[in-house]
């Protein structure tokens, strides 16, 4: 066992969290130790390609297809669901349906880059509404913060449409890049459903088709340079490469944008001081070590492996004035109570969420030119707030540019189907392709959901990994106030299918094979959004949380859990932004810390 | 170009009804004729192009294919694997039935065939659009009215 030399700060996971107190500690001088599981084999741009050719030689192109696990660093793969053959052991009673990815760059290597704020009613759903949690910052303390996340990952937006449901911007704010261009099936379905008006929880609600905010380049506003492909060699310095700086339309968000004009944390990590830096890939942390008298953490242990394909490994203790765990949702909760840290509040590892998300398909009756663009550029946001939340969840339309390929396999499926069942060939089944999969339509409707201690992460020493690692055991269960938004949503997507005049071709028999809950005598199909939220989450009181409001642990005043973990509540938002947010909030106080050298009492 | 794989372009036009010229564009002929050797044998190849060879011109085409070539035991499932491979970039195995009666290949199995295989699919040339991840059409070319597709 050896100890490393000391520094200012140890960061656990060199994600998107780990990546942007990288890039602040050390350009404010600060000495950083990053410690990530998995490789590091997306840091350059030649092994970035690799995985680009993963991808296309994957027979299934799901989220994870261009990023295989690393055996020492195991991570769940939706794949697995079905079966409860994966790193998760899923307990039930429901099935959770999202994956996360253990490599360097994290999870951002393969999101959609969908950049919504939270809304301001979203902080404060338990005194608004009777349910969830209040948070203990509210949209005004974290606004400035929301500034900073869409300037550190280059979100493309226009205030102009942004402005609803009582989201606000500074006088004279925009965003630093102009609005992706809407697809052509956003324009069309836009035609015919802006402006028609559903009722929800006995309010109507007019609906728009309306951009999202996307981490994806376009053309910037004023002196912003949109960032390109991060290009890190093993040795020596970032290379610059001119490429990137626009979004191209490759239709592969997820689970890979081939040139990088999507975020991932690697550009984050290529701009920190390498002076002060230190990333060693394929360091599992294994175990905090706390003094018991006063909570402080005294060092981290973790376990470096040189051969991915080989257990064997060495270990270490790394030590620093502060240490920051920044690996996910699941994996900080899981190294807490590997470490026997699972606290005096109860409430570490619990109230994990998601957005459990339902497909809705079919057919236009005029070609939309999908499997092209983006995988998504606009959504339905108008139903994320209101009245009706205090009855069921909100959620939001997230419209598809790439047809039926999420929830059926198509194109190949359509292929499949039209040579196998109809038996077609030829110019005939070239013109039925031709006229069918133009106009295909797809969306996701994801669902809120709510903090519920029962819903969680724990470990069971019968279940390890190869390092001898605790995996995972995943509790979950979807409740009737998601239930009942998902019949909600169910019948909105319907009603805009119908005034479209889209013929409804869901149908989960003929699609591949998801999760279902019942309500109500109907079966809801859903998938994970990899939306992980709420287990380690902030409060104002120690005794019902397990970090404040700057992620700083109550009861171990030199460690800070940081990412959506932090979540009290996630309303409908993907959670990147606001945790790109929280993060950048809590580096600035970490700066401020570490500079006057004293350590704040948690909650001051 | 040899007379073999001649009417081997002349048939995969023929099954998934693409021209000649886009065929070869998609730069796969040769890999796809390979591929289909390899698993089902030459001699078995040979047998569908010998079919393909004497099918009539004109009305009657059509009919012949469905009832000569896809309603043909042996040789139908074999077509319809072979117009999945130029449209996917990926061989789909033979039915349970067929690999009983006419014999299993190791290279018999669900796969993308290579990452360009891939990308030359026609389904995206049929879809009006790209292969998802290769091809992009630049930046905002998603905001305009998609083509007419391959024809």
């Amino acid at each position: 066992m050896s100890t490393d030399e000391q520094y200012d700060v140890v960061i656990v996971g060199a994600g998107i969290a780990g990546a942007i107190l990288s890039k602040q500690l050390t350009r404010a001088g600060f000495r950083v130790l990053v410690l990530e599981a998995g490789p590091a084999t997306a840091r350059s741009f030649d092994g970035y390609l690799g995985h680009l050719e993963h991808f296309y030689a994957a027979a299934k192109k799901g989220p994870e297809s261009a990023w295989p696990p690393a055996p020492n660093a195991p991570q769940p793969d939706t794949g697995d669901i079905r079966n409860n053959d994966g790193y998760f052991v899923q307990k039930g009673p429901d099935k959770y349906g999202s994956s996360y990815t253990r490599s360097q760059g994290g999870s951002t290597l393969h999101w959609l880059g969908v950049s919504l704020r939270m809304l301001p009613e979203d902080f404060r759903v338990r005194s608004l509404y009777g349910v969830g949690r209040d948070w203990p910052l509210g949209y005004d303390d974290l606004e400035p913060y929301y500034r900073k996340a869409e300037r550190e990952i280059g979100v493309a937006a226009d205030v102009t449409e942004q402005a609803y449901l009582g989201v606000t911007f500074p006088e004279g704010y925009d965003f630093p890049m102009r609005r992706i261009p809407p697809s052509y099936s956003d324009q069309v379905l836009a035609a015919a459903v802006d402006g028609m008006a559903v009722t929800l929880g006995g309010g109507e609600v007019a609906l728009k088709v309306r951009n999202y905010p996307a981490a994806r380049n376009s053309i910037p506003r004023g002196d912003y340079v949109p960032v390109g492909a991060a290009d890190v060699p093993a040795a020596g310095e970032p290379v610059e490469r001119y490429i990137g700086q626009r979004c191209a339309g490759n239709t592969a968000c997820t689970p890979i944008c081939p040139i990088q004009a999507k975020y991932n944390a690697g550009k984050t990590l290529a701009q920190a001081d390498r002076r002060h830096l230190r990333v060693i890939a394929q360091a599992v942390a294994s175990k905090i070590h706390v003094d018991a008298a006063s909570g402080m953490v005294r060092s981290i242990e973790y376990q470096r492996y040189e051969d991915a394909g080989s257990p064997r490994h060495t270990v270490h203790q790394a030590t620093a004035r502060r240490y920051v765990l920044a690996a996910h949702a699941v994996e900080n909760a899981k190294l807490m109570l590997a470490s026997g840290l699972g606290g005096s509040s109860g409430q570490l590892g619990k109230n994990l969420m998601d957005h459990p998300t339902l497909y809705a398909w079919g057919l236009s009756p005029v070609p939309v030119g999908p499997y092209r663009g983006p995988l998504s550029t606009a959504g339905i946001e108008d139903l994320r707030g209101g009245r009706f939340r205090a009855a069921h969840a909100a959620f939001r339309f997230d419209i598809g540019n790439d047809g039926w390929r999420a929830p059926t396999g198509a194109p190949d499926s359509a292929v499949t189907a039209a040579v196998m069942q109809q038996n077609l060939f030829g110019t005939q089944l070239l013109d039925h392709l031709t006229s069918t999969l133009s106009r295909h339509v797809r969306f996701s409707v994801a669902v809120e959901q709510l903090p519920n201690p029962a819903n969680g992460v724990s470990i069971d020493p019968s279940y390890r990994d190869p390092l001898g690692n605790p995996r995972p055991l995943i509790s979950y269960k979807i409740d009737d106030y998601t239930l009942a938004g998902m019949a909600a949503a169910t019948g909105v997507y319907r009603e805009v299918f119908r005034r479209a005049r889209i013929t409804d071709c869901t149908n989960p028999d003929e699609g591949g094979w998801f999760p279902s809950v019942t309500y109500e005598g109907e079966t809801y199909h859903y998938h994970g959004m990899g939306h992980f939220a709420g287990t380690h989450l902030m409060g104002e009181d120690s005794g019902q949380s397990v970090v404040d409001r700057d992620q700083r642990s109550w009861e171990h005043p030199n460690l800070y859990l940081v990412g959506s973990g932090s979540f009290p509540t996630m309303g409908t938002s993907n959670p990147t932004l606001t945790l790109a947010a929280l993060t950048i909030r809590t580096a600035e106080r970490l700066v401020a810390e570490l500079a006057g050298g004293t350590t704040r009492a948690a909650g001051a | 170009m040899d007379e073999r794989s001649e009417q081997f372009l002349g048939l995969s036009g023929l099954l998934t009804g693409f021209g000649r010229l886009q065929l070869l564009g998609t730069g796969m002929a040769d890999t796809y004729l390979q591929a289909v050797d390899a698993v089902v044998s030459p001699a078995t190849l040979d047998d569908l192009l010998a079919v393909y060879e004497h099918l009539p011109t004109g009305a009657g085409r059509d009919d012949a294919v469905a009832a000569g070539i896809l309603g043909d035991a042996r040789l139908g499932p074999v077509a319809r694997s072979l117009i999945l491979l130029w449209y996917c970039g990926s061989w789909t195995q033979l039915p349970d039935a067929w690999r009983a009666t006419y014999g299993t290949s190791s290279l018999d199995t669900n796969r993308v065939v290579s990452a360009e295989a891939y990308q030359a699919g026609l389904q995206w040339v049929a879809a009006g659009a790209h292969p998802a991840g290769a091809a992009q059409q630049g930046y905002g070319a998603w905001a305009t009215a998609p083509g007419t597709g391959a024809r």
